[in-house]
Parts: C-alpha cells; sequence; structure tokens
C-alpha cells in the first residue's frame, strides 16, 4: 500500500505523518514528500492516519493486490479513539534508529514570542537542547558546540550560505513560506553530508492547489505577504511570499538618509503532472541594503532556484531529483575612498534520491550528488573619477565536491531496529591561475626569535586549466543507529556517524556575519573530520515526552587563526592559518508536552567545546602554546522553557525562558603606552567569559472573532521580549575614554526590553 | 581603508552601550620600549627611545624607567649612547643613514633587549583638502593630506593627524594604490576653523605596518566583529630570557610633516 498524504483544506503534501495498522503493530511515516509505501500480508486491516495538529483518519482496506491510497488529513476532523492512536504514534517514534532529531512545524515556530513579534526559525532552533546561538542578535547557531559554519542549511534542498538579515535581527526564512524543518544533531543519516555539526532541512510549502489563498502580517519593524493558490485545480499550485522591512531600521541615530533594510521574495510552482510525476520549481530571493548619505553602501544576500522532479518507478520505489542554483553575494561601495568590494560563492548541485521500500521491515535509501563550487573571494574596483584605487582581483576559486551513499533501515525484530549507511564523498580542488608556490610547501612561518607566526613570501605562483585537478580527496563516511525498544513506551538509541566537510568558513569574528568568506581545501588547507557518537533514551508518556542523550565529538583539521591575522580581502588565507582539532561532549534533556491547553518544553544541555592548536613542531608555540581551550562556543549551562497556553478560543499566551553561561571570550590582562596610545596586554585566547546570557519574553495573541465564517481572518500579537531588561553582553570593548584618559570597560547590549506589536491575517 | 569598514558597521549597532565594572586577571610587567628615530625632510633627526613598563588594565598611569642603559650601535661601528631626559625619555644625536643596519641594545634589570633595523623611506605629503560635509554623517569636517606612492616598489607607511581636537593615526599598505595619489584621512569632532592640524606621514616596512595595523585595531575597537585580541609582539627580544619579552618596537623612518589650519 502507498500512497501520497496532504492537506485537506490546502492540498499542501504532510511530511512525518503517522501511517499504522494497529493489527500488525506496525506503521510507517510519510517523507518529505508526503510519500509513504508499506507492504503488509495480503488481508483486512484498519489503517490510522495520523499527525500532531491533524485528526486522525481511520480507513478500512481490504488488500490482495498493490494499492494507492492518496489522502486527505484535516485540521477539523474529528478525533477517534485518541488514546489507542496516541500510544501507537509514539511507539514509532520510540522505535525509529533515528535519534538527536527535532522536527518543527511552522505552526510551531510561529507561537514563540521572539524580539520584535516576529517568528524566526532560528531563535526557535535555538530553545532546543544541544542549540545555541551565536551570541546576541546573532542569527547564526551553533550545534553541539560546533561552529555556525557546520551546520548545512537546506531550504528546498538549496544550500544557504548566509542565514541572517541585519547581521543577525532576523533569519532569512519567511515563516509563512516555510511548512517545517528538520534539524539533525546527531545520526546523521548517509543522504547528507557537506557539514560536520548538523543539518538543518527547512521545506517550503507547494502551495495552495484547492483555493486561492492570501496571508500576512503587519509589524513594527517588518511585512510580509503571501499569495497561493491553484493554477489548475488540485493539479498545479503557485506560491509567491514578500517579506520586508522599513527602510528607517536602526538608524534614529544619523538623521539623514541612510537606510538599513532587508527584503526576501519565496516563490515556488508545483505541477502534479499525474499520480506518478510531480515537479515543483522554487526560488528564494533575499537581499541586505545598508546605506550612510551616499558615502558608504552594502548589499548582500542569498539566490537560490531548484528544479525537482519527484517520480515514483513503482509502489516501493520512490525518487526525486534535483537541480539546484545557489549564489551568496557580498558588495560594499565605499565612495569616499573610493572603493568597491564584491565577493561571493556560486554553485551548481545535481541530486539523485531513491527511496526504496522493500518489505515491511527493509527501507532502503540510496543516490548521488555533484555540486560544483565558484568561490569569489574579492574583487576591488575604483569608484568615482579620482578615485586613488587600483583595480585588484583576488583570485577565484573552484571545486566539484562529488557523493554517493547507500542508507537502509532494517526491523530486526519487535524490539531491535538498525539504520547503517556508507557515503563516499570526494572533493577536487579545480584549477585556478596563480595558486601561490612556498618554500618547502610551507605558507606560514615560525618567527623563533619572537616567538610569532609571520607570512611565507611566496616563492613564485602556478597557473592551472579549469579542468585540471590541483588535489583531490576522498573520504569514506560510515553512519549507523540502533534502537532497542525496552518496553511498550521506552526504548534506547545508540548511534555513530562520520562527516566530512570540505569548505571552510574564513571569519574574523566569533558570529557568522557578512564579510565570511569560504575557503576550499586544496593544497595547504585539509577537510574536516567528524567522529560523532551518541546514545539516547527515549520515553513516552500519555501527553509527554521525555528525551535524554549524551555525545562526544571529535573533529579533526579544524583549522584556526594565528594572532593578529588579517582576514579581510586576503589573497591567501593559508599564511594565517594553522591545522588544529576540535572536541565537543554533553548531556542534553528533553521534556515535551505535546497535547492539551498547555504545551511547550523544558531543554537543558550541559556541555563543552573545545580547540586546540599545537605547533607544528617542539619549537613552535601554536595558538595558547598548544592547550585545549574553549571554543568562541563553549556554553556549560543552557536552559530554555518555552510554553504556549490555549486560555480561551480568543487567546493564548506564550512564554519563553533562556538561560546561559557567557560566552568565552579574551579580556586584557594589561595595558602599556605606545605612540602616546594605550594599548591593551592580552590573556590567552577565550580564557575569561562575558556574564551569564538570560531573558524572559511573553507573548499573548488576541484572535477577535474565532468563530467567523467569513474568510477574513485576522489575530493581534502583542510580545515584550527581554521583560526585565536585562543588559546582556554581546561583547565587551577595552579601550581609554579620550574625555577623561581613563580607561574603561564598556558594555554593548542589543536588546533591551523591546515591547512589540504584529498583525496577521489571512483570507 | 579595510579598518574603517569595521567602524562603520559597528556604528550602526553600537547603540547601547554602557560603561561597567569587570574583574580583569593581570599578568606579570613587561618592559615597553619605544625607540623612534626620525629623519626629517631637512636632514635633521629626532633620536628618541621611551621605555616603561605595562601595568594593569585599569591603572590610570604607566610607570616610566628611568635606570636603564640604552645605546645603539651601526654596523659600521659607532656607538651612540642615549642619555636619559625625563619622563622615560633617553635621547641622543644620531642621525640615521640610508642602508646601514642599526642595532638597539637596552639593559634593564640585567636583562638585555636587542633589535635590528634600517632607515625606510618615505613620500612627501604634498596638500590638504578640506570638505566640511564630510564624514560617515555628510556634516563633519574632513580633511584629506595628499602624497604619491611611488610606481612598482611595495611601500607601507604609518599616517599621524593630530590636533586638539583628537588624534588620527593609521596604518597603508600600497597594495590597493600602489603608484597613485592617494591621502591619509583625519576627522574629529568639533573641528573648527582656525585649528591646527599636524599630519605626519613615515615610511615604514611591512612588518612594522602590520604591527601597527593591529594595533590599532585593537584600541578601541571590538564589537561583534573583533578579530581574536592576541597580545601584539614587535621587533625587540629579550636576549637574557625570551619568555619576558618586551613590548613596543623599534623603527627608524623618513618622516614628512605638514601643518594645515582649518579654513
Amino acid at each position: 500500500m502507498s500512497g501520497t498524504i496532504s492537506e485537506e483544506e490546502t492540498g499542501e503534501t504532510l511530511f512525518g505523518v503517522n501511517v499504522i495498522i494497529p493489527a500488525l503493530q506496525s506503521g510507517t511515516i510519510t517523507n518529505e514528500y508526503g510519500f509513504y509505501s508499506i507492504t503488509l500480508p495480503q488481508g483486512e486491516y484498519e489503517v490510522y492516519y495520523s499527525s500532531l495538529g491533524f485528526g486522525t483518519k481511520k480507513i478500512e482496506i481490504s488488500l490482495s493486490q498493490n494499492i494507492n491510497n492518496d489522502l486527505s488529513l484535516s485540521t477539523n476532523t474529528e478525533e477517534l479513539d485518541e488514546i489507542l492512536i496516541k500510544v501507537d504514534i509514539e511507539k514509532l517514534n520510540i522505535r525509529n534508529p533515528q535519534m538527536s532529531v527535532n522536527r518543527l512545524s511552522s505552526a510551531t515556530i510561529k507561537e514563540i514570542p521572539v524580539v520584535f513579534g516576529e517568528a524566526d526559525v532560528i531563535k526557535a532552533i535555538t530553545l532546543l537542547p544541544g542549540v545555541t546561538n551565536a551570541g546576541e542578535g546573532a542569527s547564526g547557531f551553533n550545534v553541539r558546540g560546533g561552529a555556525a559554519d557546520q551546520n548545512l542549511i537546506l531550504l528546498d534542498e538549496a544550500t544557504l550560505y548566509n542565514s541572517s538579515h541585519l547581521f543577525g535581527f532576523f533569519s532569512v526564512f519567511n515563516p509563512d513560506a516555510i511548512k517545517d524543518l528538520t534539524l539533525y544533531k546527531g545520526g546523521i543519516p548517509a543522504r547528507y553530508g557537506g557539514r560536520i555539526s548538523s543539518v538543518l532541512d527547512i521545506y517550503q510549502k507547494d502551495g495552495n492547489n484547492r483555493m486561492f489563498r492570501a496571508s500576512g502580517g503587519i509589524g513594527l519593524i517588518a511585512s510580509r505577504l503571501l499569495l497561493e493558490g491553484p493554477i489548475i485545480k488540485e493539479k498545479a499550485s503557485f506560491l509567491v511570499g514578500g517579506r520586508s522591512s522599513y527602510a528607517h531600521l536602526f538608524l534614529p541615530l544619523f538623521n539623514n538618509d541612510s537606510k538599513a533594510y532587508f527584503y526576501d521574495l519565496n516563490t515556488k510552482v508545483s505541477y502534479n503532472i499525474n499520480k506518478n510525476n510531480k515537479v515543483f520549481l522554487s526560488g528564494y530571493f533575499g537581499r541586505d541594503v545598508f546605506s550612510i548619505s551616499d558615502t558608504f553602501s552594502n548589499t548582500f544576500g542569498n539566490a537560490t532556484l531548484n528544479l525537482r522532479w519527484n517520480h515514483l518507478y513503482s509502489d516501493k520505489l520512490f525518487s526525486n531529483l534535483s537541480l539546484i542554483y545557489s549564489d551568496y553575494y557580498y558588495g560594499l561601495e565605499l565612495s569616499f575612498v573610493g572603493f568597491q568590494f564584491d565577493s561571493g560563492i556560486i554553485n551548481y548541485n545535481f541530486k539523485y534520491d531513491l527511496a526504496h521500500y522493500i518489505s515491511k521491515n527493509i527501507e532502503l535509501r540510496y543516490g548521488l550528488n555533484s555540486i560544483y563550487y565558484k568561490f569569489n573571494p574579492g574583487d576591488v574596483q575604483p569608484v568615482g573619477e579620482n578615485s586613488g584605487i587600483n583595480p585588484y582581483k583576488l583570485t577565484n576559486k573552484f571545486a566539484f565536491e562529488n557523493a554517493i551513499y547507500l542508507d537502509g533501515e532494517i526491523k530486526l525484530s519487535d524490539e531491535l531496529a538498525v539504520q547503517g549507511g556508507l557515503r563516499l564523498s570526494s572533493f577536487n580542488r579545480l584549477g585556478q591561475d596563480e595558486l601561490n608556490i612556498y618554500a618547502n610547501d610551507n605558507p606560514i612561518i615560525y618567527n623563533e626569535d619572537l616567538n610569532i607566526y609571520e607570512k611565507a613570501n611566496p616563492i613564485g605562483t602556478e597557473s592551472f586549466s579549469r579542468n585540471e585537478t590541483i588535489k583531490s580527496f576522498a573520504n569514506l563516511e560510515p553512519r549507523f543507529a540502533f534502537s532497542y525498544q525496552l518496553d511498550k513506551n521506552a526504548s534506547i538509541k545508540a548511534s555513530y556517524n562520520r562527516m566530512t566537510q570540505y569548505i571552510h568558513l574564513i571569519s574574523n569574528s566569533t558570529s557568522p556575519t557578512p564579510f565570511d568568506i569560504y575557503a576550499p581545501s586544496g593544497k595547504y588547507i585539509e577537510p574536516q573530520l567528524a567522529d560523532q557518537i551518541a546514545i539516547g533514551y527515549f520515553k513516552a508518556f500519555e501527553n509527554y515526552s521525555f528525551e535524554v542523550e549524551t555525545y562526544y565529538k571529535e573533529v579533526k583539521n579544524r583549522v584556526d587563526y594565528v594572532d593578529d591575522a588579517d582576514l579581510i580581502a586576503n589573497n591567501a588565507v593559508e599564511q594565517i592559518l594553522l591545522n588544529g582539532e576540535a572536541r565537543a561532549y554533553g548531556l542534553e534533556i528533553l521534556f515535551r508536552k505535546t497535547e492539551g491547553n498547555l504545551q511547550g518544553w523544558i531543554a537543558y544541555t550541559l556541555s563543552k567545546s573545545e580547540q586546540r592548536t599545537p605547533g607544528r613542531t617542539e619549537i613552535e608555540t601554536g595558538i595558547n602554546n598548544g592547550q585545549w581551550y574553549n571554543s568562541a562556543w563553549d556554553r556549560t549551562h543552557d536552559i530554555s522553557i518555552t510554553a504556549q497556553y490555549q486560555f480561551t478560543n480568543k487567546w493564548t499566551f506564550g512564554a519563553n525562558m533562556i538561560y546561559q553561561t557567557g560566552r568565552p571570550t579574551t579580556y586584557p590582562s594589561g595595558q602599556y603606552v605606545y605612540n602616546y596610545t594605550v594599548i591593551p596586554v592580552y590573556e590567552d585566547r577565550n580564557s575569561s567569559r562575558l556574564s551569564p546570557f538570560h531573558h524572559i519574553d511573553v507573548s499573548a495573541t488576541w484572535t477577535p472573532k474565532p468563530e467567523s465564517i467569513r474568510r477574513w481572518k485576522g489575530e493581534w500579537v502583542f510580545s515584550i521580549y527581554n521583560i526585565y531588561n536585562r543588559k546582556n553582553a554581546a561583547s565587551i570593548s577595552f579601550s581609554e575614554n579620550t574625555d577623561t584618559g581613563q580607561n574603561e570597560a564598556v558594555r554593548l547590549s542589543i536588546f533591551g526590553i523591546i515591547p512589540a506589536i504584529t498583525y496577521n491575517f489571512k483570507f | 581603508m579595510k579598518r574603517i569598514v569595521l567602524w562603520i558597521i559597528l556604528g550602526i549597532l553600537t547603540s547601547c552601550e554602557d560603561v561597567i565594572d569587570v574583574d580583569l586577571n593581570t599578568s606579570a610587567p613587561r618592559l615597553v620600549i619605544e625607540a623612534t628615530i626620525n629623519l626629517l625632510e631637512d636632514g635633521t633627526a629626532t633620536s628618541i627611545v621611551k621605555l616603561s613598563t605595562s601595568a594593569p588594565f585599569f591603572e590610570n598611569q604607566v610607570p616610566i624607567v628611568e635606570d636603564a642603559s640604552v645605546k645603539i650601535t651601526d654596523e659600521i661601528g659607532n656607538i651612540f649612547n642615549f642619555v636619559y631626559v625625563s619622563e622615560g625619555k633617553y635621547e641622543s644625536n644620531l642621525i640615521p643613514q640610508l642602508g646601514l643596519n642599526y642595532s638597539l641594545e637596552v639593559i634593564y634589570e640585567d636583562e638585555v633587549y636587542t633589535a635590528t633595523e634600517q632607515l625606510y623611506e618615505g613620500s612627501s605629503l604634498e596638500y590638504v583638502e578640506q570638505r566640511n560635509d564630510g564624514g560617515f554623517t555628510g556634516e563633519e569636517v574632513e580633511l584629506k593630506a595628499f602624497f604619491t606612492d611611488p610606481a612598482g616598489i611595495e611601500n607601507y607607511y604609518f599616517f599621524e593627524g593630530l590636533s586638539e581636537r583628537g588624534d588620527h593615526l593609521d596604518a597603508y599598505d600600497d597594495e590597493f594604490f600602489d603608484g597613485n595619489t592617494i591621502f591619509g584621512l583625519y576627522l574629529a569632532d568639533d573641528l573648527t576653523s582656525g585649528d591646527e592640524v599636524v599630519f605626519n606621514l613615515y615610511g615604514v616596512n611591512n612588518q612594522f605596518y602590520s604591527f601597527m595595523y593591529v594595533l590599532l585595531q585593537q584600541t578601541g575597537s571590538g564589537g561583534p566583529f573583533e578579530t581574536q585580541p592576541a597580545t601584539v609582539r614587535g621587533n625587540i627580544i629579550n636576549e637574557t630570557n625570551r619568555d619576558n619579552f618586551p613590548l613596543g618596537y623599534f623603527r627608524i623612518s623618513e618622516i614628512s610633516t605638514l601643518t594645515y589650519i582649518v579654513q
């Protein structure tokens, strides 16, 4: 029996719907495209279809041959035999070997109060255990002690390189256009690769194929509008969503014509050609624009375009082909110095994935993936007639990344299920112009007199044709997971994964900012390799679930910058990088209530994340004398509580509480005067911490006419971020106050108490 | 110029700042050597070595060093003994010559500190351009002091704009403006007609440029775009005890000076 499950009202396919046959104590879950397939003995069965937030549907089937059962679920369906079903559903999750995974629906994300009242995908996932934010106002996130560039962020399968708007005040995902997201923190299936810490897999809605709908919101900072509807009823649909902030944002300081705003556009067209074929064309375009009175302007953002074809070879073999273009652009113009700087990364991605439902107990996934990269690290151009700047091009770099994988999930017995996979990945650094050559292939020299690292002078350069391979890497990435059911409602799971990452983020700061430039592995930079093991205990109660996991992760070839490295517009980053290692371990607890008027979760993480960059010889000091030091995303304690309470059908309340150990940082340990200027003397890297980061946020949602049968439905969201006005330090800078001559520590805090009001509508 | 970009971005975000108390660790004091020999365009020179030690960060003053022995030897055997004057300053009558190596030796608390340097050529400051609608806000007085970079050779500069209204220091690498006429920028709050601004342009080498570039980033910067800060090492070595390294730098430069009265 196979089919596709969709939502009654919109025709949107549903991911993660449970398909249960109680008589056989068996079931399955729909995939990212709403497809399911299950093999059963001949006979007559009751089949239950159920998903959180939707009613449960029961059908009776008589199975004597392969049948197709496409079905739609409604949010309004009356609930059937609720208790029985719930127990079965939870058992499915308990039995599935996939661990270290969190799924959030668009509806859940929208219920969480956030700064400025704007629902935000990344702020929502940082409330989960094992996920922290990169600093206040930073949209990047860190998973299990990993760096922000180690997260694979996929929007409709297209890779995004920057997840933030307005230097992290918003994330780039329009919550209205998103169907749901899955975050893999460990036990990552073999179909994903290319980043070593996590996978954030986000799917956009397909567009309503039943009727035309509009939704949107008007807020203090940004407004949004989403239109969707059928092109051909129940066959083809479109979705267009736009979002923009207002241009004056953050700039009351400058009373002149300065601008700071962002916009983004989500589009998608879906077409059901027939039962066995569906095509999707989706696109995303987002930009941030800053400008200050014609002297300075800065534009950056992602663009993706993605064509996908779902094809059913048979009831048991589902396939998806994706052709993806993805582009990240960063531009800067400084007209008062006559200077324009452009950089970016472009990639073309081909993916072919198959899901093979072989029998009731065996499910295979296999496929391949090829990515071609073009890196533009920077292009400097003069601007204006009197510019004293010479054009200067940082050398473009090219690479080709390939992978094939096989992943199988096998139920060995009623208690034991295993998932095993293998991914073979390779990376070819392709020919480029002017690759530096160094004496002894050593781009960074240790000065024994001064005990510092210095850039080596290239002894020449070498140019290659574009289809030559300068350097190639290949890695086998085994993935393994199992679950063992202890009783009806509890299981233990364990997993191991090896991941490889061939591109490195070269960033001078501790949070991802648009200054970031990706560098591919090659002659001087090795790929990052991570091994992670995790063990967990999962328990389901009637309305609650409880999960506890512990993990240990080791990363090889984690590069770090030598002291005083200059990263901006650097054409030879190999001259400032040293190869090191990283490790992280922790304990995560998640207690979640998923039913009833009060829903939410409590998440606690105890963890450690460290880095070590030893010298290459006995004389060299490395970084911090080769000792382990805290990585910038080390957080000993991280507690998040989020709750939503449906008070009446008109009022819903929400609250968050977040507490995190302060971020590691480097403070001065003294001062001296040189050239009549006060200069700090610094302690070892990351040996101090900022004060703890915490805040409480509340929100109230008022639906004036919940029973209204008119098409127009509106709601007001009132929210207060950081209700006790905690001044969380984003950073502390140490300098001389030029008026008093006294040295000071100045705290920069980004958000104090922020009340906000948003009006959301749907028709 | 790269640093200017950082400053602008910081400017946008720096909306809620306050001064707080922070408990800092204190490292052992180190000797600070500011050995600077400037060859002026008229052929005269100033040769001064300032000695002090580092101090806890929140102290008001850094201690000066009065009892060290300071000398410079050139590679043809001339010895220049530096005499203590006041406020940690030691002076001599050295006039540097192109192409000669000069070796500095400071003896303090029985430890010997040394460095070797030579004279680096600079460029002449030519003229100053004033705009009254300059700066990032378009309302500040902005001064540009122009000079011409010699084409085809690597040059590095250290630039100062000094006035009662505030000092602006910068370090330049000619990578992006080789052979062009370019300027050092001076901006200060409340700069008004009649104010005197002194511009100095020093010829330096790559090592001093990198030293000064990082040092300037560490003075008053910070914020979400900060580099990992670390104590900056100059070019002076403690021969007696390598771990007790000194701070500061030994530099020999050609200097071009231009004084401008704000119109």
